[in-house]
């Protein structure tokens, strides 16, 4: 099967920091991609150069095919490209429908005239919209939480409609940023079950974690990463079980 | 009546300047201070095409419009990478500099102002066309942004002012709505300049200071940033209050700073004692 | 072909002319850098200065040194009341930028308007001739004036580099606009050190506005303008670099005299202001080269420059 995300010899450096030295990862459709390293190891990073927040000094990365580094944030977004960030970044002053509906991509009803007049193919494309977030809720449990201003909710629905808000997107790769962290119960088992059934529906996910017992929980496969540079690949056991990445995992993780 | 008809005037004009900043400022997020000037370059517009062409007043009120719309894309693709204070300041130099401009070049009248803007809707009932005119203008203006605002396209706004980034990695060109944000703010900057010089016929550099960004800004903050409503309130209220002073019968010279002082305080005032607004502040983000 | 003597003269006249504008640049970098505060209030300030000055020296009849004195206590007492009472309330409620612009610029026209209303609105100078005795050295002709304020300038300066190099609550200063939460972890007072450098700044302010108002005349609405172009020196200075503003205060002052050369006075203003805009969209966080040896200086040769904020989301 064509992997889904291809990325070849991709590198970035902040000055004399390296944070991506000659990368390359391919995710399929249904695979889970667990990211893990140390602090620093460059797996933001890499969340930041595939989705466009910074530009690569050199390399390649491929979507479904089609080249998609030298395009602009917003433009990946609307390649396919969806992602959520370790803080959120919900929109504050919004409610859970209203961040919700900043996900689609390539919505007509947000060109300035169409908006002022409210034509019938604004409405429509407002209600299918609606329809989609309130099924993409519905699934999570939040559907009630829908007209509730978005900070107002506990952290760990705020964590799920980080991820409810990228999945508007439609796209076919999902990059989750610390989706895990600092959710518990309920809400834990909700996220893993949503990741788990759109991998099932074909999208190529990639997740950061620092706690491999997440790792584990959500992934498929994993990589390791250390300094910029993936130093292994294989399933989530091998991955957890080779001594010397754990021993560089801790060792560095002190370092810093 | 005339003196009724100039307040009422007054007020419609600075409700259009206080929503159209409104929508700059508080939804957008974008922390400009050049308003005064695409105030300034619609009425400068009208005023001189008017004076110049004898065209009907209601094409150079349109043009007025349309040179401030130029103008705001001007300010709005040489800023798009700075924001925050950094944009503050940068807008400050564009209302400088251009004012400097229409206060030096020959055909503006410089300093001592522009006054051949000719007289439209002369006779009896001219205050009271021009308080249809101006109403209908603000209402205009008001249901405008209200309607952008609420809808989709106002969602993604209010989207890239709570988290630019989150907003563009949803597929957004923050680009492409800033240029149109300031657009149509501007625009209607340039429609209130356009009536405004019309009703005054007299239209002169230092009746568009930057101050008078501080002026327009703080009935937005006052009556309720991010709020429909807000901008209305303190227009109305900060056109109206300082009025009061004209029945106490000061000396000539006393009264401008007299306003002025009343003006100030009641500024000060508000921002110490109700800084969320007289309306409350719908996105809180929005000033902070 | 312009002759040297006249060079050397517009040359000499433009430092001695830019000593005022260093000044009030330095007092409103200052305040940008350890308040991080874009204080145009700081034109109501020079307002209260210059006419507590004028109405000593002129009404009361006061000597020179009582003016003086006058003006600097209450140009202090002013700039202290307003950090304590308010600046320092919409600072403890996390006030925005915006909310900061309205309050200072306001209190800087209600400050004109109610000087307006006592002293009305004619220019006024602190002493009634704005002439003072000229000699001629090398060709260039140098006043009393050019003397007395390029030595104020000089000295004040020269204080204040001592003053932040040299005294604990200096360094306090420096530590307090380099990260006033963690100063205040060491137990530095961020609002002594607010304090301080208000009252640093309504002392260069005086000398500034009795600099101007001894050359030329003052209405209440001159100190306005004075701000936005001290806002422009120091935004060229580079944003935190006190002296680099009083340098490109200088340079300001020179492009300014020496454009009378090849443009009408008139757009002298206007030059500064498109310097202003230009400078901001070519260099959006100041001069580039200057950040650059900003962040050697403080990190060492070996470390690179700082990673944009958005790599690892530290700025949240």
């Amino acid at each position: 099967m064509d992997p889904i995300l291809r990325i070849d010899d991709l590198c970035k450096a902040f000055g004399g920091i390296v944070v991506a030295d000659h990368v390359a990862l391919s995710i399929a459709p249904g695979e889970i991609l667990g990211l893990i390293g140390p602090n620093g190891a460059g797996k933001t990073s890499l969340f930041n150069l595939i989705s466009g927040v910074v530009a690569p000094d050199s390399g390649k990365i491929h979507l479904e095919g089609r080249e998609i580094d030298g395009l602009k944030l917003h433009d990946r977004a609307r390649a396919g490209v969806a992602r959520t960030w370790q803080h959120m970044r919900l929109f504050r002053t919004m409610t859970v429908l209203e961040n919700m509906l900043v996900g689609p991509r390539g919505y007509p009803g947000e060109s300035l005239l169409a908006s002022v007049l409210g034509t019938g193919r604004v409405r429509r494309a407002e209600t299918d919209a609606c329809d989609r977030a309130m099924s993409i809720l519905d699934r999570m449990g939040l559907a009630a939480t829908a007209e509730h201003i978005v900070v107002d909710l506990p952290f760990g629905q705020q964590k799920l409609i980080g991820l409810a808000r990228a999945l508007m997107n439609d796209g076919r790769l999902l990059l989750l940023d610390e989706p895990m962290a600092g959710v518990e119960g309920s809400n834990y088992l909700t996220m893993q079950r949503v990741v788990h059934d759109e991998a099932a529906a074909g999208r190529a996910i990639c997740v950061v974690e620092h706690n491999v017992g997440f790792i584990k929980d959500l992934c498929t496969t994993a990589v390791f990463m250390a300094q910029g540079r993936i130093l292994q690949r294989g399933t989530v056991e091998e991955l957890t079980h080779s001594r010397e990445l754990t021993e560089l995992y801790f060792g560095t993780a002190e370092a810093h | 009546m005339e003196y009724l008809a100039s307040t009422i005037l007054l007020i419609g004009i600075f409700v259009i300047l206080a929503a159209s900043y409104n929508l700059i400022i508080g939804y957008g997020g974008l922390n400009t201070v050049a308003h005064p000037i695409f105030f300034a370059l619609g009425a400068y517009t009208s005023g001189l095409l008017g004076a110049a062409t004898g065209l009907p007043a209601v094409v150079c009120v349109l043009a007025g419009v349309a040179v401030a719309m130029a103008a705001s894309f001007v300010l709005a693709i040489t800023t798009l990478r700075i924001s925050g204070d950094y944009l503050l300041i940068a807008s400050l130099g564009f209302q400088l500099g251009l004012l400097q401009l229409v206060n030096n070049v020959e055909f503006t009248g410089g300093p001592a102002g522009l006054s051949s803007i000719p007289d439209t809707f002369a006779g009896p009932g001219r205050g009271a066309i021009y308080v249809v005119i101006c109403t209908a203008a603000a209402a205009l203006v008001v249901w405008a942004i209200w309607r952008t605002m609420n809808g989709p396209f106002g969602r993604a706004v209010r989207a890239m002012r709570d988290d630019e980034l989150a907003c563009a990695a949803l597929g957004r060109s923050l680009i492409g709505m800033k240029i149109r944000i300031f657009a149509l703010g501007c625009g209607a900057a340039g429609l209130a300049g356009g009536i405004y010089a019309y009703y005054f016929q007299y239209i002169s550099p230092e009746q568009f200071q930057v101050a008078q960004s501080a002026e327009i800004l703080t009935m937005v903050v006052l009556g309720g940033i991010g709020t429909t409503l807000g901008p209305i309130v303190g227009a109305l209220v900060l056109v109206v209050l300082p009025q009061a002073i004209n029945f106490l019968h000061l000396p000539n010279g006393l009264v401008g700073p007299a306003q002025g002082i009343i003006f100030t305080a009641l500024v000060i005032l508000f921002l110490f004692l109700r800084p969320g607004g007289l309306v409350g502040t719908a996105g809180a983000g929005a000033a902070h | 072909m312009i002759e040297p003597a006249i060079l050397l003269q517009i040359l000499w006249t433009g430092i001695a002319m830019s000593s005022y504008f260093v000044l009030l640049t330095v007092a409103f970098a200052l305040t940008l850098k350890v308040e991080k505060l874009w204080n145009f209030a700081q034109a109501g300030l020079m307002g209260v200065a210059f006419f507590a000055m004028f109405y000593a020296m002129n009404a009361l009849a006061l000597p020179t040194w009582a003016g003086i004195a006058i003006g600097l206590g209450a140009t202090i007492a002013a700039a202290v009341a307003l950090e304590v009472w308010a600046i320092g309330v919409l600072r403890a409620r996390n006030s925005g930028g915006l909310t900061f612009f309205i309050f200072t610029l306001v209190f800087s026209q209600f400050a004109a308007y109610a000087l307006t209303i006592l002293f009305g609105t004619e220019p006024e100078t602190i002493y009634p001739s704005v002439m003072s005795p000229v000699r001629i050295l090398g060709g260039v002709a140098v006043s009393d004036w050019d003397l007395l304020a390029v030595a104020t300038t000089l000295a004040l300066m020269a204080a204040l580099w001592a003053f932040l190099r040299f005294t604990r609550d200096g360094q306090f200063m420096i530590a307090v606009s380099d990260n006033a939460k963690l100063a205040e972890i060491y137990g530095i007072s961020a609002k002594r050190a607010y304090v301080i450098s208000g009252v640093i700044a309504a002392i260069f302010l005086t000398a500034g506005i009795f600099l101007y108002g001894t050359r030329a005349g003052v209405t209440p609405d001159v100190p306005l303008v004075l701000v936005l172009t001290a806002v422009i020196g120091a935004l060229l200075g580079g944003i935190g670099r006190i002296f680099a503003a009083g340098v490109a205060a200088v340079s300001l002052g020179l492009l300014q005299s020496f454009s009378i050369l090849f443009i009408p006075s008139k757009w002298q203003a206007l030059l500064l202001y498109g310097v202003l805009f230009g400078a901001l969209i070519l260099f959006p966080r100041g001069l580039p080269a200057w950040r650059i040896w900003r962040l050697r200086r403080r990190l060492g040769p070996a470390t690179p420059p700082a990673a944009p904020e958005p790599l690892t989301e530290a700025g949240e």
